[in-house]
């Protein structure tokens, strides 16, 4: 075992972590990962990431459900949805350049955390105001 | 899915995140066999998948059962502030 893979179980750790506590299934984070820290190319950290995901999302999944966390129904219907998206979307992203991918991908996800932002927002004025959230 | 789930369905962010990790299952599973065998040569590197699964195995089942313990506004706003890291490094240097 090198530093290089001590180095990888330390990601993977962080990364579990935060998948099992924000749910965002390790690849935001496992992503980043290797195509900063280990230099991995787009696509080839993109197809690792996967590979690791499987397992971490079985074992946050189960995890999830023994502790009450999942509404089953609503996550099967969008593992259906997801999984026709995703099939389409993998196929896409083999012919769209690696630097384009990951742009768009990074302007989806700060939209996304500028809408969150204002959701945490509300529900702490919510909160102030005594209504329950 | 999640800030889908969130935003406009309404839903707890505990709910919401723990629901996305199981969504995520089946569509790894079918992705993954697209990026393997559908690219000129195999884009998986199982040797460094190995090692990242042993540390993110450990952290998602920790993960997991710390979720409960933390308040919804507190998830929103740590799942906002990752999409934001995550976003702006993918923006400024993919």
């Amino acid at each position: 075992m090198s530093w290089g893979d001590a180095l990888a179980v330390l990601g993977g750790l962080v990364a579990g972590l935060l998948s099992g506590l924000i749910g965002i299934g390790g690849g935001s984070a496992f992503v980043p990962i290797m195509t900063v820290g280990f230099r991995f190319n787009q696509a080839l950290a993109q197809g690792t990431s996967l590979a690791a995901i499987v397992p971490t999302a079985l074992v946050g999944g189960i995890t999830h459900i023994r502790e009450g966390n999942v509404l089953l129904g609503p996550a099967l219907w969008m593992g259906g949805g997801g999984l026709a998206g995703a099939i389409l979307g993998a196929l896409l992203a083999i012919h769209i350049p690696g630097l384009i991918l990951a742009r768009v991908w990074g302007a989806f996800l700060l939209l996304t955390a500028f809408r969150l932002a204002q959701e945490a927002r509300s529900k702490a004025r919510a909160a102030k105001s005594g209504r329950p959230s | 899915m999640i800030p889908l789930q969130v935003i406009w369905a309404g839903v707890s962010q505990r709910h919401a995140n723990a629901n996305s990790l199981v969504a995520i299952i089946p569509i790894a599973i079918a992705a993954l066999p697209i990026y393997y065998f559908l690219q000129g040569r195999p884009q998986v590197d199982f040797h460094f998948a190995l090692f990242l699964i042993i540390g993110s195995v450990a952290g998602v089942y920790t993960g997991a059962r710390l979720l409960r313990y933390v308040p919804d506004r507190e998830l929103t706003l740590a799942v906002a502030a990752v999409m934001l890291v995550v976003g702006l490094k993918e923006v400024i240097a993919p």
